[in-house]
This record gives structure tokens, sequence and C-alpha cells, in this order.
């Protein structure tokens, strides 16, 4: 039975299945949004499944100088990781593995799996505008990276410095501090944080106007540039699935604990949560401003979201 | 507790008698078979012995010794050289010997196009028996003679290929500040001996046991500054990126995988015994301040290099500041934190033992391979070497902390100790670091491996078998490390750990039962460790769930391509490689992009940072001189203000 049950989460909810669909409608959502948000009709929600599905059938051409191996097995690699990780993330009240296999931290490295999955598969094409996507991707990561961590220990330090004492890696804290004291978006001390993380989702996921690493008019899609067919079709979903990701994170850290006494209306409740926040913090975004250039992208993310979080951490600690 | 053996002795003598062998028939050119194998049997030796002391050491705890000569201690006063092996001497051994042994096989062939190797494998085995001296004695000028045999072997290996200008530039920078710093220790040992009138380490600690003079506090800022040198701490790191680069791929990893080992060893046994300063805020700080600062420093000027085993070298900096950051916090009087401090810094050390060694071998077949190790000029060479490629890769993921990899272990202990701590700033850093770490490693990784093969290099061939071998058991280590976590933490960090703690024991097995008590009065407590403080990362489960999903995604592909092979789309056997790269229109051979065009939006940001620290490495003598000076002075002033 626990088998069998573990089965159920690894492979149906919230692992495979799950993450793969719920994050090819997320998106689906994301494209419909921005489109009426620009007075366009938009696809339908569900074109990123036909997109998927119609890369699936395309031929798959790997130039001449490709390491084949690595060209192959890098999408795979990541996207396999990134479904991972939706398994130590706490939908409400359920806790899947997350108590005994992962923490935070163990999740901000997670996510850098698809990122190094992504500059490997593009070093492995060859491709000279891969090289300036790579490069871009890298130093995109490195700004993100800052205040991600810097949010990551703030929330950490708040929740375990009321609950146990001490700082606290562990989300399933995180969740019970929100449970005695209120979600944490709520709270005065974590709200520079949350409103920091909102700016690491979109560079995290890579869409305007962070998607420097795969500007199509510029690099035509950087690492992506050689990558076509089914494993085409493997990194959009790898995308995908990280905006499930980086939304059930935003939920489980800033706007955890909230409890119906009842699953399915909690769970139905946290996918309507994921849901608002990539329309919040990717969507219209994305509608609004066009894309910044690489320097930009690291000042940026060093100044405003780093300081906003490095107030949460001070504030995490008076 | 104690256990008298031989089996120290005869790992540290029969490298040094593999190396006298070796120097008597080398006017023979015809034996140089037998000097081979001469090598490698010694290193094999040492290994050996080490491997039979670690059942009664690491698994029942024992201590083993052995007085040099039968010159026991009479009345109390160690008067002779005596050998003292505890968990952590033998744990350093332990790396040291196994990287040896491969580092022996390994030059039989990449050594094979040098002459005079004779004098190389002469100058291997002195390197090799001098390193585990040091960890393995018991006596405080002992370990200084062998940091002297380890430091000229060193310069003499580093400056093994004199027909190149560089190597010559090397050695030189090399013998003034290595010698700077086997000074400063050797002043220190003997401020120590004037107060003590011993050498013995056991008794000098127990002397000298939270009772500072200021001619200790002296000889304390010295040897710190000293041993700063051999592990290479900002600002004393100036000597190793040179140092690696131009040595022989076989002697460089020893230099930075296991030679820098040695002198975290040094600092271990300063701080935790011969000094003992647990428990003292102030010297926890200054260590892990110095630390954090080894760490960025090494990662920023890891980042702009353009010289595969240059970047390497100031990788090395870099990692060696997150150990000796663990070891600072393993100094906090909060006992749990601290012991999770150490425990990471232990694993850090075996950790980056095993992936640097195998990088710098990468390096190795790269240069055994193509000739050069400068990353602008090569490219593309996975097609030409795809076993090389892969371990690389299993090397700079390892390296740059990603899951499963073992970095990832070690350096998520020392986050989790640094942040409890209370150093949250540190903890930041050294995340933020972890992320420069695998920048400049994917920047190794693009240049050299994938990316366009140049028109030269174009009949390169995968390195010989004995390499790849020798590179394969590291490569096999770090995936062990990484995953099995629970083991290694229990029979080699947890005994290594308490027997750095356990200063008692360490004395008693020297002297008499009680000895420690009645010199200390009261008892130092010693922690309890596990691995499970440690938190919740439990890699082989987390491997098991990536078998798992991988198995039903593929299954589940298979399902939805069979559905969409009905409309008779072939999507299987399409894997033709007749396509070029899309260049925009540019002839391929002009557009490779490697090298220093990589991150050039970090670069321009930061160009007053990288502008300065480049400038600041003049790359001359007296400036580095003046930069161990300075340190030396600014920590005597530290240390003399705190304690």
């Amino acid at each position: 039975m626990e088998t069998l049950k573990s089965l159920f989460y690894i492979l149906i909810f919230p692992g495979l299945l799950f993450s793969i669909c719920f994050g090819l409608i997320l998106s689906g959502i994301d494209r419909k949004m921005v489109a009426r948000m620009q007075r366009r009709i938009g696809p339908p929600i569900m074109q990123p499944f036909y997109d998927i599905l119609k890369l699936a059938g395309k031929e798959n051409l790997i130039p001449r100088v490709a390491a084949k191996k690595t060209f192959i097995l890098a999408p795979l690699i990541g996207l396999i990781s990134v479904i991972t990780i939706s398994l130590f993330i706490p939908f409400y009240g359920i806790y899947f593995f997350s108590g005994q296999f992962g923490d935070i931290i163990v999740i901000l490295y997670l996510l850098t799996i698809p990122a190094v999955a992504l500059i490997i598969g593009g070093a492995a094409s060859g491709s000279p505008y891969a090289s300036i996507g790579i490069s871009r991707e890298m130093v995109t990561m490195l700004s993100y990276e800052v205040p991600l961590v810097i949010i990551v220990l703030a929330v950490g330090a708040k929740a375990g410095i009321a609950i146990s004492g001490n700082v606290t890696f562990s989300l399933k804290v995180i969740e019970d501090y929100q449970k005695l004291y209120g979600v944490n978006l709520a709270n005065l001390a974590t709200l520079p944080a949350a409103l920091a993380f909102l700016f690491v989702i979109p560079a995290e996921v890579g869409t305007v106007p962070f998607d420097v690493a795969e500007a199509e008019t510029e690099i035509c899609e950087g690492p992506l540039v050689e990558y076509s067919g089914f494993y085409l079709g493997i990194y959009k979903l790898t995308q995908a699935v990280k905006m499930f990701i980086m939304g059930n994170l935003f939920v489980s850290l800033f706007l955890g604990g909230i409890n119906f006494g009842n699953t399915i209306l909690n769970v139905l409740f946290n996918i309507l949560l994921i849901i608002l926040v990539i329309v919040v913090s990717v969507s219209f975004v994305r509608s609004v401003v066009g894309r910044i250039r690489i320097e930009q992208t690291l000042k940026f993310f060093w100044t405003i979201p780093t300081v906003l979080a490095v107030i949460s951490l001070i504030l995490a600690y008076i | 507790m104690n256990y008298v053996s031989s089996l120290p002795i005869i790992a540290i003598i029969t490298p040094f008698i593999g190396a006298f062998l070796i120097g008597a028939i080398s006017s023979n050119k015809k034996l140089l078979p037998a000097m081979k194998g001469i090598a490698i049997v010694s290193s094999l030796v040492s290994l050996v012995s080490l491997l039979f002391l670690t059942k009664p050491i690491l698994l029942e705890g024992k201590v083993a010794t052995y007085w040099l000569g039968n010159w026991m201690p009479q009345e109390q006063m160690a008067i002779g050289i005596g050998l003292e092996v505890d968990s952590f001497g033998l744990f350093t051994g332990l790396i040291i010997t196994f990287s040896s042994f491969l580092s022996s096989i390994y030059s039989v062939t990449y050594m094979k196009e040098d002459n005079a190797l004779d004098k190389y494998y002469t100058l291997f085995l002195l390197l090799l028996g001098s390193m585990i001296g040091f960890v393995l004695t018991g006596d405080l000028f002992n370990m200084y003679v062998m940091l002297e045999i380890m430091t000229f072997a060193a310069i003499s290996l580093t400056a093994f290929r004199n027909n190149i200008y560089k190597s010559l530039e090397a050695g030189f920078k090399y013998i003034v500040i290595g010698s700077l710093g086997s000074t400063l220790i050797l002043l220190g040992t003997v401020l120590i001996y004037a107060q003590t009138a011993t050498l013995n380490m056991a008794q000098i600690s127990a002397l000298i046991h939270n009772n500072y003079t200021p001619v200790t506090i002296l000889a304390l800022a010295f040897m710190m500054a000293g041993y700063g040198v051999k592990a290479f701490l900002v600002p004393c790191h100036t000597w190793p990126p040179d140092a690696h680069m131009s040595a022989p791929s076989s002697v460089s990893m020893l230099l930075s995988g296991v030679m820098s080992k040695t002198g975290i060893y040094g600092f271990v046994r300063l701080l935790y015994m011969i000094f003992f300063s647990v428990g003292m805020a102030k010297m926890e700080l200054l260590i892990i301040l110095w630390g954090t600062l080894t760490m960025i420093v090494g990662a920023s000027m890891a980042i702009i290099q353009t010289d595969f085993k240059r970047l390497l070298a100031f990788s090395s900096v870099s990692q060696i500041g997150y150990i000796i950051v663990a070891f600072g916090v393993g100094l906090s009087s909060k006992s749990s934190i601290g012991v999770l401090g150490t425990l990471g810094g232990l694993y850090h050390m075996i950790n980056h033992a095993s992936f640097k060694c195998l990088l710098f071998m990468c390096a190795g077949a790269v240069l055994h391979a193509t000739g050069t190790t400068d990353i602008t000029k090569l490219g593309g060479l996975s097609k030409k070497m795809p076993y090389t490629t892969i371990l690389f890769l299993i090397a700079a993921f390892s390296i740059s902390g990603l899951p499963p990899f073992n970095g990832f272990v070690s350096k998520w202990m020392i986050y989790q100790a640094t942040y409890e701590a209370g150093y949250a700033p540190v903890t930041i850093i050294a995340l933020i670091v972890s992320v420069f770490t695998l920048a400049y490693m994917m920047k190794l990784a693009q240049s050299v491996f994938f990316g366009e093969l140049p028109k030269k290099l174009e009949e390169v061939k995968e390195v010989p078998l004995t390499m790849s071998i020798t590179m394969g058991v590291f490569a096999l280590a770090c995936l062990v490390e990484g995953l099995f976590p629970k083991i290694i933490s229990k029979y080699l960090l947890e005994p290594a750990a308490y027997s750095i703690y356990n200063l008692h024991n360490y004395i008693d097995v020297m002297f008499t039962k009680g000895f420690a008590e009645k010199m200390f009065k009261n008892k130092i407590p010693i922690p309890n460790m596990t691995y499970e403080m440690a938190g919740y990362w439990r890699p082989e489960a987390w491997f098991v769930l990536f078998i798992v999903i991988l198995i039903g995604f593929i299954i589940g592909v298979g399902i939805s391509l069979n559905f969409v092979k009905k409309n008779n789309i072939d999507t299987t056997c399409n894997f033709g490689d007749k396509y070029g790269v899309f260049t925009g229109g540019e002839k391929e051979e002009f557009a490779p992009i490697a090298g220093g065009d990589l991150f050039w939006g970090l670069r321009h940001n930061l160009k007053g940072y990288f502008g300065f620290l480049e400038k600041a490495h003049s790359g001359v003598v007296n400036d580095y001189v003046t930069w161990v000076i300075s340190c030396t002075a600014v920590l005597s002033i530290y240390l003399f203000a705190v304690l």
C-alpha cells in the first residue's frame, strides 16, 4: 500500500503526470492572459499541449559538430530533475516526501539542474549562438540566485526563530509557522522577500523581460538554436513545469498554512493560488515590458530584489 | 586505547626508501621500468599499511603510537620523536596515499614523453613520504622537517619541465613564498619550544592549554600565517596558480588536491589541539572571515582565467575557503553546530581531494592529447575524447555542488552549520560562490569540451587506458561520496571528528592515563555527532525518485509516440548528422565563441572589482611577499588584541 501510494505520488500527483499537465495549462493560461491584456484573442488554453504534440512528431535534427549523446540526454535530465522537485514542495497539508527527503537548500540546488541542463545541451550543440546564450543564461542565473538565496534564508530565519528558536531550512516548519501566525505575505517582515520572489519567478522561468538567454530576435533562442522536434519539446515542457514549481514554491513560502479541513478543497485552492501567482508575476510583467539587456538584468537583480530580500533578512532577526 | 604498531613508520619510510633506491639505480637508464615499479609499489605499500590501521583506529577508536628508536618519554617528558596516529591523522593519510597511488599509476603514461624520469620518481616519492610523515607524526619539529621536504620536492616538481620558461618562473615564486611560509612555521615552532622545552605535540598542548603568554600568541600568529601559505589562504594564495599551472598534471593534482589538505591538517592541529580554541568566539570569527575572503577571491579570480589549470588552481583556493569556514564554525561554543561544521569540513576535504584530482587529471589528459591548456585555443574535444568529457562533467558538477554529486552534501552541511551558528552573510556568500563555481566550470566545459573543434585538433585521440582508469576511480569516488553520505559519515567522518575534539585521549595515549586531566583540571566535553543532525537530504532516495520518474516518462513517451506514429510520421530513426550549425551566414571556422568571450554581462558590471583583482595579482614576487608579511602582521595584531 505504501509503495502504491508512493508510486501514485511519483507518477500521477503531484509527480510526472500532474506537473506536466498543470505546467502546460499554466503556460496556456499565461499566453491567453497576455493576449487578452494586449487586446488579442490569443491561442486556446490547450495550445501548449498541441505545440508539444506537434514538436514530438517532427524530425529530430542533430548538427554535425554536436556532441550527440550529451545533446540528447541534457534535456531529459533537466525535465526529470525539475519534476522530482514537485515531490519536495508540500501542497496544503500534504507532505509528499518533503519531510524526509529535501529542504529548501536542496530545492534551490535542484532548481539549478534544469538551467545547467540547458547550458550543457546548448554547449553540446556547438553553435556560436548557443555559446552566447549559455553565457547569458549563466549570468542570469548568477543574478537571480543572489536574491533567491537571501529570500529563502530570510523566510527560514523568521519561521525557525519563532517556532524552534533557531533558523530552519524545512518547508514543513515554515508552513507550521504560517498556520500559527498567518500567511507570510501578510507579515510585514517577510513582505519584501515575497515581492523580491515575484521578481525572481520570471527570471527563473525565463520569460520577458529576463529572457536574454533565449532572445529569439537577437540570438535565435540561444542554447535552443539547434534543437528541434522532440528535444525542443522537452525543453518547452521543462519551462512549463518550472513555472508550476516556482508558483508552488511561492505559495508554500508565503501563502502556506491555509486549511479548509478538506484535502480536495485545499489542493484546489492551492492550484488557484499558483495560477494567480504566475499571472501576477509572469503574465502582467510580460505583457507590459520589453526585454532588457544582460548587464541590466544583473544590475537589476543585484539591486532592487536583493535589497528587498536583505531588508527581510534583517527584519527576521529583529 | 593505546595501540602500539609499526605500521605508521612503514607507511612513512617506504616511499623514502623507494626514493633513495631510485636515486641509487638512476645511472642505468635501462632500469626505467624498475623505477616506475618502485614508485607504484612504494605508494601501494604506504596505502596498504594505512588501510591495515583503519580497523583499530577508525572503527575501534584506538590511537596508534610509535616512538622512534624506542625513546619512550621519561618522567612525563617526551624526549624522542613519537608518531601518533589518531583517526583524523589517518583520515588525512588515507586521502594522501590513495590519491598518490593513483597519481603514480597515472604518471607512468602521462610522463612517458619527458626525460629525467628518475629524478621525477625520486621527487614524487619524497613528496609522498613527507606528506604521510607530516600527518602521522606527533612531534612539532618533525612536522616542520616533513613540511620542508614536502615544499622542496614540490618546488622541484613544479619546475620539472624546465625547458618552459613559465615553469622556472613558477618554481621561483614558489620557492620564495613557500620558504617564507616554512620560515614562519619554524619561527613559531622555535618560540613554542622556548616556552615549553618540549616538541611533543601532546605535551605542548597539555602545557599551554588555556595558558597564553605573549610569546605563544606570537607563535600562534606566525604558525597560522605559515600554514596559511601551505593551504593557500588569501592573501598567501599567490603561488598555487603558477605552480599548479606549470607542474605536470600528475603532480599538480597532488599539490592542489592533497598537499593543500596538509595545510588544513596543520591548521586544525594548531587550533583544536596545540592552542585549544574551541569555544573562543573571537578566534571563530577570525577563521570564518579568513575563509570567506579566500572563498570570494578564489572564485572571482577563477572566473576571469583563460588557462585550464590556472583556473583550477584558483578554484582550489576558493574550495579551501569552504573547508576553512567549516572548521571555523567547528570552533563554535554551541557544540552541536560546531560538530556539524567540523563534519562538513572533513567531508569537503575528502570531496575536494576526489574532484580536484579528477579535474587536474582531465586537464592533464587534455594537455597530453592536444599539447595545450589554453582554453582559447581548445574546443569541441567531446567528439574526440568522450570518456574524458564525461569524467570532466562529473567532476564539474561535483565541485559546483549539484545534487546528487558529492560536493552538494558537504557544501550543504557547511551552509547549515554557518547559518545555524548565526553567520547568515557567510551562508549567502557561500551559496553565491557556489554558483560562481558552476559558472567557471561551465566556461571550461564550453570552451574545452564543447563548442567548435579547431582544425588543428582534428587528429586528437582519447588518452590511453591506464590514464582513463585512474580517472574513472576518482569519478566513482565522487559518485559514491555523493550518494551514500551516511556510510561515509559513519565510518570516516565521525571517528575523525571525534578524534579532533578528543584532546584528552590524544594526550593520555602519549603519556599515562589521567595525565591530561591532571594538567587541565577539568574535562573537555566531547559532543555527540551523527550525520542525522544535518537534516533532510537523502541522495539515494532522490536518485530512486529520479529513476522512477525517468522510467515513467520513457514509458509515457513510448505510448504517446506510438499514438503519433499512426499518422505516419517517423520520429525515431532520424539521427542523421548531415547538418551544420546555424551561424547566421558566417563561415563556421570564424564563428566559435569561447574562453574570454563568455560572461561579458558579469564582467561589464563588475569591471572595477575584477580590474582591481587583476591589477593586484601583478605577478611580482615582491608584492606577494609583502602580502604574506602583512597578513602575519594583521594576524599578530588581531590575536594580541583579542587573546
